[in-house]
């Protein structure tokens, strides 16, 4: 009953941003400075009227939310006729809108990226948590010694390592082992089956490490402080008198009550990292969808960029509900008031 | 207990060689090439060395390119012109830096009043879905263009009146005025365009259509793939007018930096890269089996000085004097060294010197002098009345400029050096970086800035770069980005437009030259080089006259694969 309500509100809560996302969207891209139909246009020899019609195509010559001036003149239809009432029509019916790049639906270009970087980020993340996990504990069990402090080290400079630099430095290293870039060799199709599979395999692995080196790093120190302290508690101290092994009183006493912090951090990074993905994607010419942004924000493609960052919220605000579940189910002390 | 926890580190590590095993057994495997592909839907015709000689293996070009291919469509689509020159022909070619040659016309006569333009037409032309392409269809497709449903074509059928088909291998067209531009800034672009695609489509249809067969043309080379933002494969058109080109396939990887551009082809996962950063040459000529070539180029990098007369510029700014003291103060050649690697040549002139007789000669280039250029600064009564190491203009406002740059590497460290220069001359314009976008806001209506470093990459035409000068562009949606408005130039400049004869037009547009020099709105800091580099162990390339190896003739013609 307790827990309904409370996943009633939170999901209630969730609704609520996805709405503010929306509207914030919209406006976001129209303050950016510099104008999209210039940016569309790189060769320069357009005459005016040309630049108009492209203007009208692309719905741009409309008041951005609201026209005070036919308002006046008593066409409040007419005045509401803005590019901020379109997008909202089209976003109803589901329609993300056109690409100003490729003219694509913008709906079936995402459809086309996302579970590329879903790939990406999910690997990285999963091998992330993994090592983060064992690495943490096992530096918290061993406080103190030259282990400890070696992961410590290694966690801290790693963590400052900025991810575009560390990814260069990997390119290099791997150069003429593996493929510094792309998705798969060019022509290449999944009918070919198993060869194909083991091509982006191929082309996956430096992408993946960098993610993974970077990610491990905040988990195992999150681990290893939570696991510091759990490790001091007295149960730890009773499960030690009681005989148990090492080995059993992390995986059953220190783990489980470590994990609290580290589900959040896993889910909260999970919805982030679908973003944080543009540094390695650019990097590794990766084409998902931190490339696509990073594309259409130098083409200043409206469309995209928000169908782009309407995702992205929408991947952070399920990951962060998501969260709030769990820590419901998984700590019996959070019961919702 | 220490048993334990050397179980728990073994997990760790035997998780930590599973990854990297995993890494590894990727490695020694020999990535698939290319041309053992099987052919794609889009080739329905078996690859022809199955049936005919089984020792013409097809030649592949791996391409590693950063630029961004935004749309197949010619209707939609603006960037990536060289990939466009590969899919369509004009009646005319470009066929070096600064020549032109009869394309899919074998000749032209122009009426004596310069108003009607006859072309003869080849035989036996056809677009790649093998529909024919005579003169019928080639004035079809220039009144399409005409129609204005492709934007991006529509300057280059400018002035045209009437286009109509003397009989299957005579075109006509009438222009509105004598055009000194048909055949060097307008045919060459105008492609030709297939009536079996775009026949009978409205504006939205055309502008909508993103099938693979917008792209079809009568080019060397047609489309089989393309992957946004991974990769584009081409073929060789077997029936292109001046003969199968050399090279069977192109393929075309798009890399989002040149960091791994440059990587790839050290690595041997290209043959060729497109845009060499000036920084990337010498450990590319230091390594084995790549080459690099550095040509000349249209590209000019310049330092803008806003000249609208509605401008927000000091007043000083506008002095002739200053803005001569300021170009003396710039160490051009500094600049290239620093911000170029020493790949550039000192600028003089608006137009870069490889667009031939059109390059004024007779400019001499202003030296490096800070003795003299803070001479004429005390000279025209600029003098640093309160000490605080800028000058003053006779009101007592300061000679405080803002200098702005793209945000790019180099543009950045040349505006580093600009500002320093001018510091020892009295002159404050602390370098400022930031994004392009934001920066043409500055530009018209508001006309909000002091200078700007950035480049152009002209056509060969004089025409475009001398157009950028003239008051029409100064004004709203134009292309100035100096504000430069002079009747007298505007005068030049529609004269030169109109003069068929070549000397006069040269000396019209030395005249121009020569008024840009002298009111620099523009102070010209360096041509720069197109730089390209390929793997010599798979191509040999000797043509270098187009500065641009992949220039859709030298291409068809000159590459040569290493046996």
């Amino acid at each position: 009953m307790q827990r309904s309500d409370y996943l009633i509100r939170r999901t209630f809560f969730a609704l609520a941003t996805l709405v503010a996302v929306v509207v914030f969207n919209f406006f976001l891209f129209r303050i950016l400075p510099g104008d999209p139909v210039k940016a569309i246009i790189r060769s320069p020899r357009l005459t005016t009227a040309a630049r108009e019609k492209l203007r009208v195509d692309f719905g741009l010559d409309k008041p951005i939310f609201f026209d005070g001036e036919r308002l006046r003149e008593g066409d409040v239809a007419g005045a509401f006729d803005t590019q901020f009432t379109a997008y909202v029509r089209a976003l109803l019916r589901g329609n993300l809108g056109i690409s100003f790049r490729s003219r694509r639906d913008v709906a079936e270009v995402l459809a086309e990226r996302v579970w590329r970087t879903v790939v990406l980020v999910a690997g990285a993340e999963t091998l992330a948590v993994v090592f983060g996990m064992a690495l943490g504990l096992v530096s918290a069990w061993r406080r103190g010694t030259r282990l400890e402090m070696t992961i410590l080290l290694w966690a801290l400079f790693s963590w400052g390592l900025p991810t575009f630099f560390l990814g260069i430095v990997l390119l290099l290293l791997a150069r003429g082992h593996l493929p510094v870039g792309g998705m798969v060799v060019p022509g290449l199709k999944p009918e070919a089956g198993l060869v194909y599979w083991v091509d982006v395999g191929r082309h996956l692995i430096l992408p993946t490490l960098t993610m993974t080196i970077i990610y491990t790093s905040s988990y195992v120190l999150i681990m290893r402080s939570t696991a510091v302290e759990v490790l001091s508690e007295d149960y730890i101290l009773t499960a030690k008198a009681k005989g148990l092994n090492t080995f059993q009183i992390l995986r059953d006493h220190a783990l489980k009550n470590a994990m609290l912090p580290m589900v959040t951090m896993v889910a909260l990074n999970l919805g982030y990292t679908v973003g944080g993905a543009i540094q390695v994607e650019t990097v590794f010419s990766w084409p998902g969808i931190g490339r696509l942004m990073y594309d259409a924000v130098q083409l200043r493609d409206y469309p995209v960029l928000q169908g782009v960052f309407l995702l992205l919220a929408v991947s952070v605000i399920a990951a962060n509900l998501l969260a709030d579940i769990l820590y419901s189910v998984l700590d019996p002390r959070v019961k919702p008031e | 207990m220490k048993a334990d926890i050397w179980k728990l580190l073994t997990l760790v590590v035997v998780l930590a060689m599973l990854v990297t095993s995993l890494a590894a057994c990727g490695a020694p495997a020999p990535p698939p090439v290319p041309t053992e592909l099987p052919p794609s839907e889009a080739t329905a015709a078996p690859p022809p060395e199955a049936t005919e000689a089984p020792e013409a293996e097809p030649v592949t070009l791996r391409v590693g390119a950063t630029t961004i291919i935004d749309a197949l469509n010619p209707a939609t689509g603006w960037e990536s012109y060289y990939l466009r020159y590969w899919f369509h022909d004009g009646l005319v070619e470009w066929a070096e830096l600064n020549t032109f040659e009869p394309g899919l016309a074998e000749s032209w006569t122009v009426s004596d009043d310069g108003l009607v333009w006859t072309f003869k037409i080849r035989e036996g032309l056809t677009f790649h879905d093998g529909t024919p392409c005579t003169a019928e269809d080639i004035a079809w497709s220039l009144n399409l263009l005409m129609e204005e449903k492709f934007p991006p074509l529509i300057g280059y059928v400018y002035g045209f009146e009437e286009v109509i088909a003397l009989d299957p291998t005579t075109v006509q067209i009438t222009v509105s005025e004598p055009s000194a531009l048909m055949i060097s800034a307008r045919l060459h672009y105008a492609f030709i365009l297939p009536r079996s695609v775009w026949e009978g489509m409205t504006v939205d249809e055309t502008m909508e259509f993103e099938d693979i067969r917008a792209v079809i043309g009568t080019g060397p080379y047609k489309l089989v793939e393309y992957a946004e933002d991974e990769y584009m494969i081409v073929e060789a058109n077997e029936d292109y007018y001046r003969g199968k080109p050399v090279i069977d396939r192109i393929v075309i990887q798009q890399y989002a930096t040149e960091d791994a551009m440059v990587q790839a082809l050290l690595a041997g996962e290209v043959d060729l890269i497109t845009e060499v950063p000036s920084t990337a040459v010498q450990p590319l000529q230091a390594a084995e089996n790549v080459e690099v070539a550095i040509m000349d180029s249209l590209s000019v990098e310049d330092l803008v000085i806003n000249s609208h007369v509605d401008g927000t510029q000091p007043e000083s700014l506008n002095d002739p004097a200053v803005r001569l003291a300021i170009e003396y103060a710039i160490d051009k050649q500094k600049i290239i060294d620093v911000a170029y690697a020493g790949y550039g040549e000192v600028a003089t002139s608006v137009l870069a010197p490889v667009m031939g007789d059109w390059f004024n000669t007779d400019l001499m280039a202003v030296p490096f002098d800070l003795d003299e250029a803070n001479r004429i600064l005390d000279e025209a009564g600029y003098v640093d009345s309160d000490g605080d190491g800028t000058r003053e203009d006779a009101d007592g406002n300061p000679l405080e400029y803002r200098l702005y740059a793209e945000e790019i590497g180099s543009y950045a460290r040349a505006i580093e050096i600009i500002s320093d220069g001018l510091r020892q001359i009295g002159i404050s314009a602390p370098p400022t970086v930031m994004d392009g976008d934001a920066l043409y806001d500055f530009l018209a209506p508001d006309w909000d800035f002091d200078m700007i470093y950035w480049g152009w990459g002209w056509d060969p035409d004089p025409d475009f770069a001398v157009s950028c000068f003239t008051c029409i562009q100064a004004e709203a949606g134009g292309l100035s980005d100096c504000g430069y408005c002079n009747e007298d130039f505007d005068a030049i400049y529609l004269q030169q437009a109109r003069t068929l004869d070549h000397e006069e037009r040269r000396e019209l547009i030395w005249g121009a030259q020569e008024i840009l020099f002298q009111d620099r709105p523009y102070i010209m800091i360096a041509y720069i080089p197109t730089i390209q580099a390929w793997r010599s162990d798979r191509f040999t390339f000797t043509d270098f006259s187009a500065g641009d190896v992949l220039r859709k003739w030298t291409l068809v013609r000159d590459p040569q694969p290493v046996r």
